[in-house]
């Protein structure tokens, strides 16, 4: 039997959260992927760039995370396992590089919750989208987020 | 070339970015990069875990794998040019795994000062099977 899940989660919006970016935070990022471009790396090469610091690199904000929430209350909301969960899609859209000491606010609302029935059996898509402003209220970057859930 | 510098001119549709090889994927990898992007789902640490998922022992974050093809466009056209990427996790990298990211050249579009290039991109494994495939776009600086 397929397990339910909670689809009146579409449409939840969750608490801003407010992330300031460390620098050491990039560096780890980057070097966790095996990046090693000075960009992301060397304060020297950033302070000689035309952003005037390093910057973050394109999927770093997959690391944004509201530090003060536990982390399973998206979990928690559909009502499902962590072990049934695998991740869809993934969609970045930036306007400007993420940079070190800045203090983003962060909006998370689940869109849409979809189910299809694949290979492995049927499935549920759950689509989320981040908005990341920076101090002025401005869109520096969006990111859309489809988890799948093993039903 | 390793952090390079395209410009807009230089760019044609149907042009190939050259593939950037990573791996073979070491658990230490998947177990620096939980720390890094604050996603310590088991499933990519605990081969018990995963096996009693269903998923028959542990495999990568998909974000690992996307992040590869985020590096791969900028060796290329250098940091700081992404301005869409998209993906499907089409398929799951396993341990041992060596994750070969492509991509080609699809459109290119200039509206005042800011010069963009559509590309698609793909990310496939030693048995030439797609594990990621999406899209990217990139803003190039010009040279006039």
């Amino acid at each position: 039997m397929p397990i339910p899940i909670n689809t009146g989660v579409v449409g939840k919006e969750y608490p801003p959260w407010p992330v300031t970016v460390e620098r050491g935070r990039i560096k780890d990022f980057a070097r966790a992927l095996g990046d090693l471009n000075p960009f992301y790396l060397d304060d020297q090469v950033g302070a000689a760039s035309e952003w005037g610091d390093i910057i973050a690199p394109p999927t770093f904000a997959a690391s944004f995370r509201d530090e003060r929430a536990d982390s399973g209350a998206l979990l928690r909301d559909l009502g499902v396992d962590i072990s049934r969960v695998l991740h869809g899609e993934q969609e970045f859209e930036s306007h400007r590089p993420l940079r070190p000491g800045e203090t983003y606010l962060c909006r998370t609302k689940v869109l849409d919750i979809y189910e299809k029935t694949g290979r492995s059996g049927p499935m549920a898509f759950v689509v989320r989208e981040t908005a990341i402003t920076d101090r002025a209220g401005e869109v520096v970057a969006t990111m859309r987020h489809v988890t799948v859930v093993r039903l | 070339m390793q952090y390079g510098r395209v410009y807009f001119e230089d760019v044609k549709v149907g042009d190939e970015l050259p593939p950037l090889v990573k791996g073979p994927i070491q658990q230490i990898q998947l177990t620096r990069y939980a720390g890094a992007s604050g996603d310590f789902n088991p499933i990519h640490q605990d081969d018990e875990f995963a096996k009693a998922a269903g998923m028959g022992g542990v495999f990568a974050h998909g974000m690992l794998s996307m992040g590869f093809v985020a590096q791969a466009l900028t060796d290329w056209a250098g940091a700081g040019t992404v301005r869409k990427l998209g993906v499907r996790f089409a398929a799951l990298v396993r341990l041992g795994d060596v994750v070969t990211c492509r991509g080609r050249v699809l459109a290119r579009s200039s509206r005042a000062d800011t010069h963009l290039v559509d590309l698609e991109v793909w990310a496939e494994n030693q048995r030439g099977e797609k594990v990621v495939a999406g899209k990217a776009t990139l803003a190039l600086p010009s040279r006039v």
